[in-house]
C-alpha cells in the first residue's frame, strides 16, 4: 500500500514550497517538490538602465536581501569589463560575510533547530544539570543555574499562555526527538539568544550599505566613502563599531552555535549521517575574492563541480557555455518558443508563464505533467546540489585550507567517516563549519581594509561606467556568487545601454526543482527517497531533510495564487 | 512626552499593490514630521527588522492585506498577539509573523498600530499601484497623521470608510 503525504506549505521557510511524498513500508519511495509561487523579476528590469538593476533585484527576497544586488553589480561589471578597487572588494566581502553569519545562525536556530530540539521537553529540564552541561560544552558566560531556571519559568509561562507562536507547528513528543530535557533547554536558551544576536550583527550592513534591509550597492564599487579622520565619512569610530560587531559574531558562532551543533550531531549522527544524501553531485561558483572578481584562483571558496561523490576529481565550470548550464521546463509552468523539451542557457532564457495546474484550492497536482513554478536547471545534463555542503565538498576535494583541516578534525571528533558528509546531517554540519570559517574571514577582510586605508588608499569606486562616452552599446555579462544557501547566477544582455534580457538561476532552483524529462530527480526529491517515516501524520523526517538545504522560495519563485494563503495543510491519503 | 515612534512600511515594491506600505513611506519622506517620528522602508524583510523595531516604544506598521474586503479598504488594528494579525502576504509573510512572535517571546514588544490596506491582486508585477489603491493613499496618510498627533493611543478596532 502506498500512502501519499502532502505538506503545503512547508513551514519555517521563506516562500511557498509544497512536498508530495509517497510512502510504502514506512519509507519514502517517491517525492515531488513544487514551488507554488511564480517569480517575474526578469520582466521588471527589462529596458532599464543596467546600473539601476541591483536596486530592483535586491527586493526579490527579504532573507538574502543584499546578495542579489551583489550578483547584479557583478553581472553589469562583467559586461562592461570593469574592475573595482580593492577596498570596494573588501567591503563587499565583509557585507557578504555578515549576510552568511546572519543567515546561517538564523537558519540553524530559528528555522532548523526545532526539527531536532523538542521545546516541550525542555520544560522538564533540571536547571542545575543544564548549567553543568552548558559549562562543560562551552566557555559561553550565560550558563548559570539562575539563568536556566529563569528561562525555564519564562518558557512555562509562554507555553501555558497558549501563545505557542513560533513553537506552534512543532511535532512535540515525537519519538524522533532524541535530546535530553537539559540539552533541549540549552538549545532553546540559545534560540532566544540568537534572536538577540542577529539584531546586532546586521548593523554592519548599515555602516557600509547606508541602510538595511536592502543596503546600497553601486556598479563600479561601493557607495560609501571611508576616511579615518573625517566626521561625515565612515571614520575610525564607525569602523571600530564594525570590528566589535564582527568579533561578537565570531564569539557567538564559536562558543554557542558550534557547541550546540556538535551536541545535536552527536545524538543524531548514527541515523542521520546515512539519510538524505540526494543527487551526489555538488556545484559551487566559489566566492569571497581576495583580489579581483575575475581572478577565480584567489577565492576563499574555490569554484568547481564534484560528481558522484568522487572527491578525486574537480570539474571546472564555464557558466557562459550554452552546453553547460541549461534550464528545462518539462515539468514547470512555462512555455519555450522552441518547445517543451529544449534546455536554454540563461543568455537565451525565456520567461513565458503557462499555468496548466489545477484551479486552487486543489488537493492534487498532476505530477506527470507540469507541477511547479520552478524551472529545472542542469549542469552538463546532470542535477546538482548547491549550498554550504557543496562548497565544503569542493574545497575538501581541492585540498583547500582551512576548509580541509576543519572538516577532517570535525569528523574525527564525531567519529564519522568522510562519507557522513553526504547526508542530511552533513548538510547541517557543513553550514555550521562554514559560519566558523566566514567569521574569521570577515575579520581578515576588515584588517586588510584598515591596512589599505592606513597606506593611503581610500579608493572605493571605478567611475568608468558613470562617464557616458565610455559605454559600449551592446554587451552581455554574468555575475556569479555564492548566496548563503548556494550558487546564485545573474545573466544580463544589454542593448543600447538598456537591459534586453535578465535571467537569474537562484540556489533553491537547483535544489527544489522538479525532475527533468528523463525522470531524473533534483536535489530535494532525490534526498527524500528512502527516508523512514515514523508517523505519516507527523512527517518530521521530511522537514529535517528539506530544512537541511535552507530552502528559500522567495526568489526561486515569487508570487502565489490568491486562494491559498497561510494554510498549513498536511494531508495523508491511502 | 511623545513616544518614540517608528512608521514602518513593509511589502514588496515589485508587486504593484503588495508594495503599498513602501509607497506610503516614500510619500511620508517628503513630509515634515515631528522629531520623535522615524520612517523605515522595511521592504520584504523579516527578522532583519527586529533591532530597529525594538528601539522604539511605538510602531505604526503599514502593510497590504488580502482579506476579501473591497480593494482600498483601510483598517486600523491594535494587535496583541501574532494571531491578531490579518493574513499578510507574499514573500514577507513568514518573516513578519516570526518577527512579531519573536518580540513577544523576548518580552520586548513595542506598542503596535497596524494599518492594513486591502488589495485584490498580488499576481501582477510592476511598480505602479492600481487606481483603487492609489486613491486610498491620502486617507492612509491622514490616518497616520492622526495617530502621530493622538497621544492617548486608545485600544480600539476601527474601519475607515
Amino acid at each position: 500500500m502506498v500512502q501519499r503525504i502532502v505538506i503545503d506549505p512547508l513551514t519555517r521557510i521563506e516562500g511557498h514550497l509544497r512536498i508530495e511524498a509517497d510512502i510504502q513500508n514506512g519509507k519514502v519511495i517517491d517525492a515531488h517538490s513544487s514551488g507554488t509561487m511564480v517569480r517575474g523579476i526578469e520582466k521588471i528590469v527589462k529596458d532599464r538602465d543596467p546600473r539601476d538593476v541591483w536596486a530592483f533585484v535586491g527586493r526579490v527576497c527579504g532573507v538574502c536581501t543584499s546578495i542579489h544586488s551583489l550578483c547584479s553589480v557583478r553581472a553589469v561589471e562583467n559586461a562592461y569589463q570593469i574592475v573595482i578597487p580593492p577596498n570596494a572588494q573588501l567591503v563587499r566581502n565583509i557585507m557578504e560575510a555578515v549576510l552568511y553569519m546572519h543567515d546561517h545562525v538564523v537558519h540553524f536556530y530559528q528555522l532548523h533547530a526545532l526539527d531536532w530540539v523538542d521545546v516541550v521537553s525542555a520544560l522538564k529540564a533540571d536547571p542545575v544539570a543544564t548549567s553543568a552541561l552548558a559549562q562543560k560544552q562551552s566557555p559561553w558566560p550565560k550558563s548559570s543555574v539562575g539563568y536556566f531556571k529563569a528561562l525555564k519559568e519564562r518558557l512555562i509561562r509562554f507555553v501555558g499562555s497558549e501563545q505557542l507562536g513560533i513553537f506552534a507547528n512543532g511535532y512535540w513528543g515525537h519519538p524522533g526527538y532524541k535530546l535530553t530535557p537539559e540539552q533541549n533547554l540549552i538549545a532553546v536558551a540559545h534560540y532566544l539568544e540568537a534572536l538577540e544576536w542577529q539584531k546586532e550583527v546586521v548593523k554592519v550592513q548599515t555602516v557600509f550599505g547606508g541602510k538595511n534591509p536592502h543596503p546600497n550597492y553601486l556598479v563600479g564599487g561601493m557607495a560609501c566613502s571611508i576616511d579615518l579622520q573625517e566626521a561625515n565619512a565612515i571614520n575610525t569610530e564607525r569602523l571600530n563599531l564594525v570590528k566589535q560587531k564582527l568579533q561578537n559574531a565570531k564569539a557567538f558562532i564559536e562558543q554557542v552555535y558550534i557547541p550546540d551543533l556538535l551536541m545535536i550531531a552527536e545524538v543524531y549522527k548514527e541515523e542521520w549521517s546515512l539519510i538524505g544524501g540526494g543527487v551526489s553531485n555538488y556545484l559551487t561558483y566559489g566566492d569571497f575574492p581576495l583580489f579581483e572578481y575575475g581572478d577565480t584562483n584567489n577565492y576563499k571558496m574555490p569554484r568547481g563541480v564534484v560528481l558522484n561523490r568522487d572527491l578525486s576529481t574537480i570539474y571546472p565550470i564555464n557558466a557562459t557555455s550554452p552546453e553547460e548550464i541549461k534550464e528545462y521546463i518539462y515539468h514547470s509552468w512555462y512555455t519555450y518558443k522552441q518547445g517543451n523539451k529544449v534546455g536554454l542557457h540563461p543568455y537565451n532564457g525565456e520567461t513565458i508563464l503557462n499555468y496548466t495546474g489545477p484551479r486552487p484550492p486543489y488537493s492534487h497536482l498532476d505530477l506527470n505533467d507540469k507541477y511547479s513554478w520552478i524551472k529545472t536547471p542542469r549542469w552538463k545534463e546532470r542535477p546538482m546540489e548547491v549550498g554550504p555542503l557543496a562548497r565544503l565538498i569542493v574545497a575538501y576535494a581541492a585540498g583547500v585550507e582551512p576548509q580541509k583541516t576543519l572538516i577532517t578534525d570535525t569528523l574525527k571528533q564525531l567519529e564519522l567517516p568522510i562519507t557522513a558528509l553526504f547526508s542530511t546531517l552533513g548538510r547541517t554540519v557543513a553550514r555550521g563549519l562554514e559560519s566558523k570559517l566566514v567569521a574569521n574571514w570577515a575579520l581578515e577582510f576588515y584588517e586588510q581594509l584598515i591596512q589599505n586605508l592606513k597606506n593611503g588608499d581610500s579608493r572605493m569606486v571605478n567611475h568608468y561606467l558613470w562617464e557616458k562616452e565610455n559605454k559600449p552599446k551592446s554587451v552581455r555579462g554574468f555575475g556569479l556568487t555564492e548566496a548563503p544557501r548556494g550558487a546564485l547566477a545573474h545573466f544580463i544582455v544589454i542593448e543600447d545601454n538598456r537591459v534586453k534580457n535578465y535571467q537569474m538561476i537562484v540556489p533553491t532552483t537547483w535544489n527544489a526543482s522538479p525532475r527533468d524529462e528523463k525522470g531524473i530527480l533534483s536535489a530535494f526529491e532525490s534526498a527524500l527517497i528512502g527516508t523512514p517515516i515514523y508517523d505519516p501524520k507527523q512527517p518530521l523526517e521530511i522537514l529535517r531533510t528539506i530544512h537541511s538545504f535552507d530552502p528559500c522560495l522567495a526568489c526561486a519563485v515569487h508570487l502565489y495564487d490568491t486562494e491559498r494563503r497561510s494554510i498549513h495543510q498536511i494531508t495523508v491519503e491511502n | 512626552m511623545n513616544k518614540k515612534t517608528l512608521i514602518l512600511g513593509i511589502g514588496n515594491y515589485l508587486l504593484q499593490d503588495e508594495g503599498i506600505g513602501i509607497h506610503i513611506i516614500h510619500i511620508l519622506e517628503k513630509e515634515r514630521l515631528p522629531s520623535h517620528i522615524s520612517l523605515l522602508d522595511g521592504g520584504t524583510s523579516g527578522l532583519h527588522l527586529l533591532s530597529w523595531l525594538q528601539d522604539y516604544e511605538r510602531i505604526i506598521l503599514i502593510d497590504a492585506t488580502l482579506d476579501n474586503n473591497p480593494p482600498g479598504t483601510i483598517q486600523l488594528i491594535y494587535p496583541h498577539h501574532a494571531k491578531d494579525f490579518p493574513p499578510l502576504m507574499s514573500a514577507h509573510e513568514i518573516g513578519l509573523q516570526d518577527m512579531i512572535e519573536a518580540m513577544i517571546l523576548t518580552e520586548h514588544l513595542p506598542e503596535i498600530q497596524l494599518i492594513t490596506i486591502s488589495v485584490q491582486n498580488i499576481n501582477d508585477i510592476g511598480l505602479d499601484l492600481t487606481p483603487s489603491i492609489k486613491a486610498s493613499i491620502p486617507k492612509v496618510i491622514h490616518l497616520i497623521k492622526q495617530l502621530v498627533d493622538d497621544k492617548s493611543h486608545k485600544k480600539r478596532l476601527s474601519t475607515v470608510k
